[in-house]
């Protein structure tokens, strides 16, 4: 068995999906009714009327929180499958997660002092 | 399960490269001062101490189960990577301060993207190689956007992200799917697979590395990138990234295929010989018609690119392997050296606007050398050193370093490639001539005499007896080159 081969059954479920996603809009734009309204073909924003253009600016800041957010978040993908097997990794794994989230403390501490947790 | 303190042994230039990259982002918001030269004595510090430590510390060995190897070879990239590094940093001090846009986050980014190379001086694994370079690049990325002030610097820096992400991305997906056909991303294990999947993987592995390389035709991003970026970084890009993406790729091309089928092997082989040769030939071609000096360096490094593939292409035949490796080393030491003083004379002659945010369209226009002969006898005779190295005319390092590839190409019969070599070497000699030309035989055209830097004058100094010892004497690091040319399997 080469390697390909097992991902054999992935690569059907990937082709079955895609059929039954193509039949189910496909069959409901062919059979569907269409009597489109003024108030149907309105944007819809949970119910109430859509305020201003999507397309506006946003403040830098978010960009900033974006990326902090995802610079944690990374390290809690990393923390939880190394807490799962923490007693086989043994003390190897744990100088190897003490020496990820020190440099990712040093970031913090540099983020901090630098201002970009301030949000005025 | 030991503790593999092995592991972390040989690790440690790059511990010392993060160490003081760290060190130095807390000394930058801990220590609010006006006063950061001590920012780029740190740099030149840490990479002195990480140089020593690979010289001098460290069984070499494989370690983390075979993604990397530490040896002779990597052990002498760290080091070209190194004094790149400490004489970029140089470099950088004075730019920088000229600009009063000294931080210690440039010092950071440049230790971290360093040590990102360092560590790909040492990959055998594809998905190692590919984190190692991902390191490299985003520091360089970030140190490309370091200032954006005008038009011109900040589309640099955007080309060079998205380019270089999407280099990235080819290299990833061709990993995959080497992965795919080999069932290992170790280089060792690669070549024991084949098949049409094996090939097209390796194909998008090449792509991407050659990206990182800038050989073409993937060099599209380099001259606008290079003219971009802040001079000092740009120097430390065609010193460091391309000695590590070279680094890489001769270690792929060794060990990948020492134990393929000789078709797989050559097909490979050819599809370097080809980067060779048109990267030679439209290196050379396009740096002619440069008056921006800057720009025309940036072509120049393509072609650059071009020889060293030739040495590459060498490498990966059965007959000249130590030679070709050792002339690719020899040639990356010359090349960091020369390039790093070349940007360096144009960082001190860059002509800047009256206000931050307006870049001259001729801020490194062949004008701007008119005279400097006269003007400033020592920065012109180093440029002029610089630019016959570059050159590749004795008695400097470059036409030593042209000299071993070129000898290594004959000897793998690879004849073609050694002449096609030569004639653009001759070729790429007229336009790195007209640098030195301008400066000696054209009346200056103003009193300007450019930025007076100690620092940077400290890294002139450097790289022009660097140049010149590794011209007239260079047996001490060709016999390193050699004894590291014996590359761990």
């Amino acid at each position: 068995m080469t390697p390909l081969q097992v991902y054999f059954p992935l690569a059907l479920v990937v082709i079955v999906s895609a059929i039954l996603a193509f039949l189910l809009v496909g069959l409901t734009n062919l059979l569907g009714p269409r009597r489109p309204s003024a108030v149907k073909s309105g944007v819809f924003e949970c119910g109430s009327d859509p305020v201003g253009d999507a397309h506006g600016g946003f403040g830098v800041k978010f960009y900033v929180v974006a990326l902090l957010f995802i610079v944690f978040d990374i390290e809690a993908v990393f923390i939880y499958p190394w807490a799962v097997l923490l007693k086989e990794l043994g003390w190897v794994g744990f100088a190897d997660m003490a020496l990820f989230a020190f440099t990712l403390v040093i970031g913090l501490i540099y983020v901090w002092k630098k201002g970009a947790l301030d949000w005025e | 399960m030991n503790f593999p303190t092995q592991d972390f042994a040989a690790l440690a230039p790059v511990g010392i490269l993060s160490g003081g990259a760290l060190i130095l982002l807390l000394s930058e918001v801990f220590l609010a001062s006006t006063r950061r030269g001590y920012q780029a004595s740190l740099t030149v510090l840490f990479s002195i101490l990480a140089a020593v430590a690979a010289a001098g510390g460290g069984s070499p060995g494989v370690i983390f189960n075979g993604q990397a190897t530490v040896d002779a070879f990597s052990t002498f990239v760290t080091v070209i990577v190194c004094a790149g590094l400490a004489l970029s940093a140089l470099v950088g001090a004075g730019w920088l301060r000229a600009r009063q846009a000294e931080r210690g986050e440039f010092y950071a980014l440049a230790l971290f993207g360093a040590s990102g190379m360092a560590l790909l001086g040492s990959a055998t694994d594809l998905l190692f190689a590919f984190i190692s370079i991902e390191v490299m690049s985003i520091s360089t990325y970030a140190l490309a956007a370091y200032i954006r002030r005008g038009k011109k610097p900040a589309e640099a820096a955007f080309k060079y992200f998205i380019l270089g992400s999407f280099s990235s991305a080819l290299l990833l997906y061709g990993t995959a799917l080497v992965y795919g056909a080999a069932g290992s991303t170790l280089f060792a294990e690669i070549g024991r697979a084949q098949g049409p999947l094996l090939v097209v993987g390796l194909g998008l592995v090449a792509v991407g590395l050659s990206f990182k390389v800038a050989a073409v035709p993937f060099h599209v991003w380099t001259p606008d990138v290079y003219e971009g970026a802040p001079t000092p970084v740009t120097a430390f890009m065609a010193a460091g990234v391309k000695t590590a993406a070279f680094a890489v790729l001769t270690r792929l091309a060794l060990v990948a295929f020492q134990a393929t089928p000789a078709s797989a092997a050559n097909s490979f082989a050819w599809v370097l010989a080809a980067l060779a040769l048109v990267s030679m030939l439209f290196g050379n071609w396009l740096a002619l018609t440069q008056r921006s000096v800057k720009r025309m360096l940036a072509y120049s490094s393509i072609a650059h690119a071009g020889y060293l593939l030739v040495g590459v292409v060498a490498a990966a035949a059965a007959g000249a392997r130590e030679a070709a490796l050792s002339s690719i080393l020899f040639y990356l030491a010359s090349y960091t050296a020369t390039v790093v003083g070349a940007f360096a004379v144009v960082a001190v002659l860059e002509r800047r606007g009256r206000s931050l945010d307006e870049e001259p369209a001729d801020a490194w226009d062949l004008e701007r050398f008119a005279g400097l002969g006269r003007k400033r006898p020592g920065l012109a005779f180093a440029m002029a050193v610089f630019m016959v190295s570059l050159a590749g005319v004795p008695p400097t390092a470059g036409f030593i370093g042209k000299l071993l590839v070129f000898q290594a190409a004959i000897s793998a019969h690879a004849y073609g490639l050694a002449v096609v070599g030569m004639l653009t070497s001759a070729l790429g000699a007229y336009y790195y001539l007209r640098v030195v030309v301008y400066m000696y035989m054209r009346p200056a055209e103003d009193r300007e005499i450019g930025l007076i830097s100690p620092a940077i004058q400290v890294a002139l100094a450097l790289a022009v007896v660097a140049v010149i010892v590794l011209g007239v004497g260079p047996e001490t690091v060709s016999k390193l080159a050699r004894a590291a040319a014996a590359i761990g399997m």
